[in-house]
């Protein structure tokens, strides 16, 4: 389970970059969302996915309490608070895309007035 | 206790009243800048409670929900932060107060205010906060802020550099995102003063600690985007062109400086306790610092020169005004760098005061020569040295400002930039002496390099734009008395930080305490689960 | 886009989505759920109608209203009161935290009582959080919505 995530990660993480270096505004601002996705899903991970225990979900560690077969709650939390971010992000970049494809009038970034 | 959650609320507070009254512009101004007061007011109160007034506990803290630490977030109020508060309140006043008039109206009504006060928001928030994710969404609220006045004005040239600046900053995001995911990982807890305690006895609390180094190399990575430093560089020219010149300040003054603050808080503060055998060709130690040291102290060496040859060739007062703050900022840096590569505590003190006084320098002088770009702009309708010339005999007062802050940023006495500069130059020199350490006498040239391509872009700029006969566009010119008035006042009080330096000192002093003194930091937040593992 | 496929899928799936969407706002103190989910839900539900029945649906065949077809996307007046839907949420929101420094207990802290005898439910738990989630509700349907109206009509 943890190498099938770690290879999930990291071809998120490489498809990812490919998109940012495209030309094609539409693909970059795509490659910013799955950039984004890929952290998330690294987050999680970093919260033990194979079976719950004292080391692994510190926060119930911490606590005292008997630690059941339970993933770690924080990095749940923490997502959710990414994925919130990158949301917000990722609408601002596709309504600044199309801003910026209007005025240069072109959808190759390279193209674009610096 | 609740003078630490002061500003934040003074802050949310001018976001709403800027808000509710957006549909009558002249109380929405009015809004906007007793929010600001209000802000600088609520920082005033908080650090002279918390740090300076007699009887301060040195530091504060405050558990937002009331959730015990370190589950709940927790606001810190130290020596360091309070520093750091000042220094954000000191440009966030001007700069609300010019953009008031020099913003048009139109482009005010569109969420100006609620968004500079949401930029203040953030910036406070990444300084008070001691929880390492809570950090991580401050820095968001500020981009949001930011994307957005990067993207102002709209057109091809604006939005294509706001469309660079999101890119970059998501990826910097990202990077940050999965630094934290692994020191979460890896030390059990995101509260800065948990991990800075669990991280100095390791092997008690059973955490291998040896991927800190690497992920507190991707951190540095985030801080120095944020901050511009070279090789992160690129987005700042086009990023202050392209936002409103009061904007640009804030960007220079404040939001620069959270990327400094990061680097100072997370290295001296939570990873210097952490012992990590390196073994790499060059860096030895046993400390993430230790890597710190020279890569930072590169890194601000080649700012310091790109900034100064950048701002040598610019044709425009703002661009050669965002080229300088690259440099300057890399003026910051080196000190840190010092610090790092410290082996006495007196000498990492003097490195981090020298950082400290240097980025307030920068924020008062930066601050007022944006905003003086952003008068000229106003009576002009251009920045370009080309169609400038003789301002200084079309409006003394406003020259006389810009002559205080370019002469700040040179380093003349009596003024807040020479003490900048002559301890920055002093930590270098006093590493030196310790031994050829970091080839401290290199970086010594380099620094007076840059010294004097400051001089020389600063003088570029007072011939071009203030000297000699007055061009065309600056005998049309009518200068806005309320934006003079601001100007001088931010004049006055770059020369009476020089002035009154000793004060500035001890509580830089106190700054630089608080961010290497681990064990009080730890002690004010005192966060449950002390028992080993 | 607006076949008749898509409007009769519209015309069921809008409310089981805004029921859901409730529901999920008001357990959300406690159970998976809360403010941004049931906020986002809503927003997609509104932006089922926008795409099946276009922008000034809700303006004349809910409301009964006349549209000023001339005007631009910031003057429409759902627009505007999707914005003072935001500003509403972020003051209700900022108010349940500030609420808790006149108690002299921190910023942001909640507190809940539980109301005995209730018909039917019986017992019933009244959260601060969920009025601190309903202003987040606010604020998202708000900002979603502005959004996907703005850009939806350029």
């Amino acid at each position: 389970m943890t190498l099938l995530l770690a290879a999930v990660v990291g071809s998120l993480f490489a498809l990812g970059t490919f998109l940012v270096l495209r030309r094609d505004v539409v693909r970059v601002v795509w490659g910013l969302a799955i950039l984004s996705q890929a952290a998330n899903v690294y987050i999680i991970t970093m919260g033990n996915v194979a079976e719950g225990g004292g080391d692994l979900v510190p926060v119930l560690a911490v606590h005292g309490g008997e630690v059941p077969t339970t993933t770690d709650p924080l990095v749940q939390a923490l997502v959710l608070t990414a994925i919130v971010i990158s949301f917000g992000t990722t609408a601002f970049a596709l309504a600044l895309s199309y801003r910026a494809y209007q005025e240069n009038e072109s959808i190759d970034v390279t193209e674009w007035a610096s | 206790m609740n003078v630490v959650v002061a500003p934040m609320l003074a802050a949310l507070g001018a976001i709403l009243a800027t808000l509710v009254t957006r549909s009558r512009p002249r109380l929405q101004h009015a809004a906007s800048v007793l929010g600001g007061v209000a802000y600088a007011g609520a920082v005033a109160w908080a650090v002279r409670a918390a740090v300076l007034g007699a009887g301060a506990p040195g530091a504060v803290t405050y558990q937002l929900g009331n959730w015990p630490a370190p589950f709940g977030i927790t606001l810190v109020l130290d020596g360091l932060s309070a520093f750091m508060l000042v220094v954000a309140a000191a440009v966030a006043v001007p700069a609300i107060a010019v953009s008031v008039r020099f913003v048009d109206r139109a482009n005010q009504q569109v969420f100006y205010h609620p968004l500079f006060h949401l930029l203040v928001l953030g910036v406070t928030g990444a300084f008070l906060t001691g929880d390492l994710f809570n950090l991580f969404v401050w820095f968001e609220v500020m981009l949001m802020a930011s994307f957005v006045f990067v993207a102002f004005y709209g057109n091809a040239q604006h939005t294509a550099a706001a469309f660079r600046y999101l890119v970059l900053n998501v990826v910097g995001s990202v990077t940050f995102l999965v630094a934290v995911g692994g020191l979460y990982a890896t030390v059990g807890t995101l509260n800065m003063a948990d991990m800075s305690r669990r991280l100095a006895e390791a092997g008690a609390y059973g955490i291998d600690p040896l991927p800190v180094t690497g992920l507190a190399t991707l951190l540095l990575a985030t801080f120095a985007l944020k901050a511009g430093l070279v090789p992160f560089q690129f987005w700042v020219p086009g990023a202050y062109r392209a936002a409103p010149l009061p904007i640009a300040a804030m960007l220079a003054g404040a939001t620069k400086k959270v990327g400094i603050y990061a680097i100072i808080r997370l290295y001296f503060t939570v990873f210097a306790g952490a012992t990590v055998p390196l073994n790499l060709p060059v860096v030895a130690g046993t400390t993430p610092l230790a890597l710190l040291a020279p890569v930072l102290l590169v890194m601000g060496v080649a700012s310091v020169l790109m900034g100064g040859f950048g701002a040598v060739a610019s044709p425009s007062m703002e661009e050669l005004l965002a080229y300088s703050s690259i440099g300057q900022v890399g003026f910051i840096a080196v000190p840190v760098a010092i610090a790092a590569a410290a082996d006495s505590a007196a000498l990492r003190r003097v490195g981090l005061l020298a950082a400290l006084v240097y980025a307030l320098h920068h924020a008062l002088a930066k601050g007022l020569l944006f905003l003086s770009a952003a008068t000229v702009r106003g009576a002009t309708g251009t920045n370009r040295f080309a169609d400038l010339g003789g301002l200084g005999r079309q409006s003394p007062f406003l020259s006389s400002a810009v002559f205080v802050g370019f002469l700040s940023l040179i380093g003349i006495p009596p003024l807040s930039g020479f003490f900048g500069k002559f301890l920055v130059l002093d930590a270098v020199t006093s590493r030196a002496a310790t031994g050829p350490g970091v080839g401290a006498v290199a970086v010594l040239v380099v620094l007076l390099v840059g010294a004097l391509l400051t001089i020389v872009y600063a003088s570029r700029a007072w011939v071009g734009g203030f000297w000699g006969a007055r061009s065309e566009r600056v005998r049309a010119a009518t200068v806005d008395p309320v934006q003079v008035a601001v100007l001088v006042a931010v004049a006055a009080l770059v020369v009476a930080v020089g002035l009154g330096f000793e004060p500035v000192a001890e509580f830089a002093g106190a700054a630089a305490d608080a961010a290497l003194d681990r064990g009080a930091y730890i002690e004010a937040v005192a966060p449950a689960g002390g028992e080993s593992a | 886009m607006s076949s008749i496929i898509m409007r009769t899928t519209a015309r069921v799936v809008v409310p089981i989505i805004l029921v859901v969407a409730i529901s999920l706002l008001l357990q959300g103190h406690n159970l998976p759920g809360g403010g941004f989910i049931g906020g986002v839900l809503t927003a997609a539900a509104f932006a089922l109608v926008y795409v099946a029945y276009g922008l000034d649906y809700l303006e004349i065949g809910v409301l009964d209203r006349d549209v000023d077809p001339g005007a631009g996307p910031f003057d429409h007046r759902t627009v505007a009161l999707y914005r003072r839907l935001i500003v509403l949420g972020l003051a209700i929101a900022v108010a349940t935290g500030a609420a808790g420094l006149l108690f002299g207990v921190p910023f942001l802290t909640q507190t809940f009582v539980y109301v005995e005898g209730v018909p039917l439910y019986h017992e019933i738990e009244l959260t601060s959080a969920l009025v601190f989630d309903v202003g987040v509700y606010c604020v998202v349907v708000g900002a979603i919505l502005s959004i996907l109206s703005v850009v939806g009509a350029e």
